[in-house]
């Protein structure tokens, strides 16, 4: 343990702390020490299952997208865009995040408003209209209807499919989903990266909030990112925000002109959660730009650079966001350590269902004589 | 409980022996009359703006999930306003489960959808669009969606006086639209308003069979010629959920979603109709009766589109009826005493069909709306 790596953010530290115990019980300095991620055990049988639902377009309402439309393999998961897609007739207003190693995960989506388990972040994004729009009831029927997948239910010890099982099918898939051989965790990483890391955990004082193997505690902060004009100046965007807003019990939502992001959860009356959004795993950057919770910056050195200047400009700016006076150097080892935490791409057929996923449903021949 | 059914069901089949109706039963049933005008419900009241914005808004595919269907993708104009195959074509993905029914002349109905399942235009629209096999949509999507279309601001808050468009408003101006989809001058409404010259002989021959041998007015009765009640008539199951694996996942699903026992869930290989409402065993294959008016348009025929023309609907009724999962005892044995073999001849079948024509009149044809773009509201 080098707990001298958390004396620049003493501190954040404490504070992060008290935040985190009330949630998700008492963070140990083990827990925020850097390292390799360590992923669950897996069943194979469900995650292959799991793999197969990933790709199939059949889980969204219209069958036009899948999990991996917005979620692909060589981006780490993520889309390339700043603002994600959506469903058809919706466009999405937050940039796609990484499922590289979300199941270790505390809480999930930019706003945290998930702090569950991956079983409901499954729901949600399958159901939720603006992103694949499928009522599940019918997804389980589409799904009852493929011969394949009846073998891979039946093989993966879940019986006949159901909704139920696509939940934990998915999530089993996603526990597969590790980084792997990041030069951090090989120990191979170049020399600007280690000067990176050693100004990651001191001077530039990443380490107070990204911290842990994905290094991210999992909280929701405001660092000022500023909003991304798009989602107000596309009516697609704007009305796709405008509908989440309302379901989420934002206080005069069409007149909202910006994202209101951890808000929407305990809604203080005085605002002070607007403009939080959660800490980002640092990990697989390499594939996951353009950055931040709306894209709105484009490369990890202009990333460093946000940093460098203490953020953007924001009333509920966190306190600790302040100038980290980073010579043009220093911020280029940063960089060099941020990209030393990306492995290799998660591709091929171990992540990737490879074979056609047909369209298409066959008839049950002797439909009459079967039970349902 | 059973034993009692099977005791009424046993008297209603002494008291009518046969399906003619004879002299005597005749006053028993609402005679066919012309149509009139429309009801006009209190609490949604009918304007030229308010229907204008329903017009535009039936042809509107943003009123349904993907932006892809809208009111008029199953009730299309020149398909009678319903859709001319055997199950609706349903939202993207998906197929529909039952035959789309005409908008012509809903106005007049207590309820809508083949199981009656809604009680006015009202909540009709809103259950189309935002079922799974239908539009897909969803009620905040929907709503906000209208609120980047500057036109239909306006427009709402000339009809309802609101800031931006509420999704029930949007219903209620859909109902008031399909208000005025109204065919009431059919030869048959001129002919019972006193024009004699309206109908021809053959016509008029069909007519009286309509009310007499064949029997039809026992159901098909009133101005709508429709009982708004429920019949198992013994039409047979859809081809399709034989054929079909795509109709087969709606099926099921539709068990699923209407929230029928495990053991109905597994077993019904056939549309059980009021059934899904009511949950009541003898309620199984029912439907309600449809009206009849604008039916030259409107086919394939029956709740799953089962018969092509109206000659094969008469055939079937004078063959007294079929046989489905809900009258051969396999599920329920519900048929209608009603339905018996008519000893129509070839001619008389004529007559009825061409009756029947005559009760549609001229297609009623509208021209589409022009749809108002979205548009940022960030500037304001």
């Amino acid at each position: 343990m080098k707990i001298s790596r958390f004396k620049s953010g003493s501190v954040t530290l404490g504070a992060a702390l008290m935040c985190a115990t009330v949630l998700a019980g008492p963070v140990t300095a083990e827990d925020m020490a850097l390292g390799p991620v360590v992923g669950p055990e897996i069943n194979e049988a469900k995650a292959a299952l799991g793999k197969r639902l990933f790709f199939d377009v059949r889980l969204s309402g219209d069958a036009a997208i899948s999990c991996a439309t917005c979620h692909q393999p060589d981006k780490a998961f993520s889309d390339g865009l700043a603002l994600s897609l959506a469903y058809p007739g919706s466009k999405g207003f937050r940039n796609t995040p990484t499922l590289v190693n979300t199941a270790t995960a505390a809480n999930w989506f930019h706003d945290g408003r998930l702090g569950t388990n991956l079983n409901d972040v499954t729901r949600e994004s399958i159901t939720e209209d603006y992103s694949m729009n499928m009522d599940m009831r019918l997804m389980q029927e589409r799904i009852k209807q493929d011969p394949v997948y009846v073998e891979m239910f039946e093989a993966a010890g879940y019986g006949e499919p159901s909704n139920g099982s696509v939940r934990k099918a998915i999530p089993e898939y996603l526990n597969t989903l590790i980084s792997k051989n990041a030069p951090f965790d090989t120990g191979s990483m170049s020399e600007a990266a280690t000067r990176g890391q050693a100004l990651f955990e001191g001077k530039a004082g990443c380490v107070s909030c990204h911290n842990g193997p994905r290094l991210t505690d999992d909280m929701a902060y405001n660092t000022a990112v500023p909003d991304n004009p798009e989602i107000w100046s596309d009516p697609m965007r704007h009305m796709t925000y405008a509908a989440f807003a309302s379901f989420m019990g934002v206080e005069n939502y069409m007149n909202v002109r910006r994202d209101v992001g951890a808000q929407i959860i305990r809604h203080p009356v005085d605002g002070s959660d607007v403009g939080k959004f959660n800490t980002p795993t640092l990990r697989e950057l390499k594939y996951t730009a353009p950055y931040m919770h709306n894209g709105m910056i484009a490369t990890l050195a202009d990333v460093v650079a946000f940093y460098n200047n203490g953020g953007g400009d924001d009333v509920n700016k966190d306190e600790r966001m302040k100038p980290l006076g980073l010579s043009d150097a220093e911020q280029a080892d940063l960089v060099a350590f941020l990209e030393a935490l990306s492995g290799d791409p998660l591709t091929g057929p171990e992540y990737v269902w490879e074979d056609e996923i047909p369209t298409n449903y066959p008839a049950i021949e002797n439909w009459r004589d079967v039970s349902n | 409980m059973r034993s009692t059914l099977t005791l009424m069901a046993g008297v209603a089949a002494v008291a009518v022996s046969a399906a003619m109706v004879n002299a005597g039963e005749m006053g028993k049933y609402p005679p066919l009359a012309p149509l009139g005008e429309p009801p006009i419900p209190l609490d949604n009241k009918q304007s030229d703006a308010k229907v204008e914005l329903g017009k535009i808004l039936f042809w509107d595919p943003r009123i349904g999930g993907d932006a892809s269907t809208a009111c008029v993708t199953c009730h299309e104009p020149d398909q009678g306003w319903a859709f001319g195959d055997s199950l609706s074509r349903g939202y993207p993905g998906t197929v529909h489960w039952r035959n789309s029914q005409s908008v012509i002349n809903t106005a007049y109905l207590g309820q809508l959808f083949w199981a009656g399942s809604a009680a006015s235009l009202e909540k009709q629209a809103p259950s189309a669009a935002k079922g799974a096999v239908a539009g897909n949509g969803e009620n905040d999507v929907m709503e906000t969606r209208m609120a980047f279309i500057p036109e239909y601001r306006v427009r709402f808050k000339e009809v309802f006086g609101t800031e931006y468009p509420l999704i029930g408003d949007a219903w209620a101006a859909i109902a008031a639209f399909e208000r005025t989809l109204i065919v009431n001058d059919t030869p048959v409404d001129k002919y019972l308003a006193g024009d004699k010259s309206a109908l021809s002989e053959e016509q008029v021959a069909g007519m009286e069979l309509f009310n007499g041998k064949a029997g039809c007015i026992q159901c098909h009765n009133g101005a709508q010629a429709t009982d708004e009640n429920y019949y198992n008539l013994g039409v047979p199951p859809a081809e399709r959920w034989e054929e079909d694996g795509l109709a087969q996942v709606t099926f099921r699903y539709e068990l699923y979603a209407k929230g029928v026992t495990q053991e109905m869930y597994r077993k019904l290989k056939d549309d059980p109709g009021l059934y899904f409402r009511t949950k009541e065993a003898d309620h199984m294959g029912k439907f309600r009766t449809p009206p009849l008016r604008y039916t030259a348009y409107t086919a394939p025929y029956m709740h799953n589109g089962s018969f092509w023309d109206l000659r094969e609907v008469v055939e079937f009724y004078n063959a007294g009826g079929g046989e489905n999962d809900f009258t051969d005892g396999t599920m329920a044995a519900t048929k209608s005493d009603l339905i018996k073999p008519l000893g129509l001849t070839d001619e008389e079948m004529d007559q009825l069909v061409a009756f029947l024509e005559a009760f549609s009149g001229d297609e009623l044809r509208v021209d589409p709306p022009e749809l108002p773009p979205y548009e940022a509201l960030a500037s304001e």
